[in-house]
């Protein structure tokens, strides 16, 4: 199984069917909205398979169709500091751990 | 594939985003700061729709100064000074063209005792929330009351915001409310929040409560800050500086800086107008005969306003 997360200080709100993502503090927000927040839930999501294969079953098509497409546009949300592989972050040296995880 | 692109990002959104931004800013320089009003407060206590339109923030008061630089470098700029901004010279504002108004407060209106012990009382019991995702600490939900009614008192009681809260909680959660007020010396503000400002008449902070909940002259502002000063140096600095010009307020209101002229013009019309407050001020003791001893104005106000002090109403349980 092949998953992303939102890499260190990415916020990502769900907004009705759109998913808005920054880099923060700076930003900008990047409006993912149709397939392209589908393709952003099937990264961070839960499930078998490769992103295409779980976008796949979102939009009713085949996984072989749209492979290319969707892991270019994963690979382009990496390259822009917003997503991260999930294996990734768990080696992560403790500077750079996300940090989500917060003790109060 | 490309992100699509939407013409207008919903205000929650980007008010959200703001205040991950904010978090992220003073985790990078160490700074603990508690997320206050707005979409930040617990829907318990005003109910889910209170989304607010700028990101207010209480901070560790040794963390500001940090603070302040890295925002300043992340392209926040100052829209407000802490001195310019309100009567109690709590809060500084920026503003930033993408992210909108920041509020860093320094203290909260109403509480008594020292900034940096405020903030370590409510630092203790602090809880946690996610903005965009990220965690952000928030004051627990008894103090997150005590801060809703100490603001609610600069509004006129911002409708009925103090009772709404107050009716919110349950008995114990009461009880816990008044010991924090007792514990930030927070009683007079409070009791303003609830129409009962009256039974605090004999407190140095009275007059500028009274004006900040019912309103008042400019000059009925400047006396009652002056007399709720706590030394005597905080009072001739306040005398000294009631004259001058706000020239960032003056800068908003024009919208540009202001010449020197206008400057002066201000400064004239603002001596002005406090002369004419103090000679009408001055008139109506004299028609009126003797002014009325604190007590007796006290009672005689009392007498006009319900007795909205949460521990006599009957629905007060502590």
């Amino acid at each position: 199984m092949i998953r992303y997360r939102p890499a260190a200080d990415v916020g990502v709100i769900v907004h009705d069917d759109a998913v808005y993502v920054a880099r923060l503090p700076h930003g900008p927000i990047v409006v993912l909205a149709g397939t392209a927040a589908v393709v952003w839930r099937a990264a961070c999501g839960e499930g078998e398979g490769t992103v295409a294969d779980r976008t796949a079953g979102s939009v009713d098509l085949d996984s072989s169709a749209i492979a290319e497409a969707v892991d270019g546009f994963v690979a382009d949300l990496v390259a822009r500091g917003l997503l991260v592989r999930a294996q990734d972050v768990a080696v992560a040296a403790p500077s750079e751990r996300d940090p989500r995880e917060f003790a109060p | 594939m490309l992100a699509e692109v939407v013409e207008r990002i919903p205000p929650g959104v980007r008010l959200e985003m703001s205040r991950a931004g904010v978090q992220v800013i003073a985790d990078r320089v160490g700074a603990r700061l508690l997320h206050i009003k707005g979409s930040m407060t617990d829907p318990v206590l005003l109910g889910p729709r209170f989304e607010g339109t700028d990101v207010d923030v209480m901070v560790d008061p040794a963390g500001i100064p940090s603070l302040h630089r890295a925002l300043v470098a992340a392209g926040w700029q100052v829209y407000s000074a802490f001195r310019n901004n309100s009567s109690f010279e709590h809060a500084q504002t920026y503003f930033h063209p993408d992210w909108g108004y920041l509020d860093v407060h320094r203290r909260f209106p109403g509480i008594g005792i020292a900034d940096d012990r405020a903030f370590e009382v409510l630092w203790t019991d602090r809880a946690e929330v996610r903005a965009a995702g990220l965690p952000c600490a928030v004051p627990a939900l008894t103090a997150q009351a005590v801060l809703l009614t100490l603001n609610a008192a600069r509004a006129g009681g911002m409708g009925d915001t103090a009772a709404r809260v107050w009716d919110a909680l349950d008995g114990p959660a009461r009880r816990d409310c008044l010991a924090l007020v007792e514990r930030l010396d927070a009683a007079v503000a409070f009791a303003a929040a609830h129409g009962d400002l009256e039974r605090y008449a004999h407190r140095r902070e009275y007059l500028l409560w009274k004006v900040a909940s019912r309103g008042g002259t400019r000059t009925e502002d400047w006396l009652g800050r002056v007399r709720a000063s706590r030394t005597l140096r905080d009072r001739i600095g306040l005398v000294l500086r009631a004259p001058l010009v706000n020239t960032e307020r003056l800068t908003h209101k024009l919208g540009r800086r202001p010449r020197p002229a206008e400057i002066v013009r201000e400064f004239l019309t603002r001596s002005a107008q406090g002369a004419r407050e103090v000679t009408r001020a001055a008139g109506d003791r004299f028609r009126q005969g003797p002014a009325p001893t604190e007590g007796a104005a006290a009672h005689s106000s009392a007498a006009r306003s319900s007795p909205t002090d949460p521990r006599r109403q009957k629905r007060g349980e502590a």
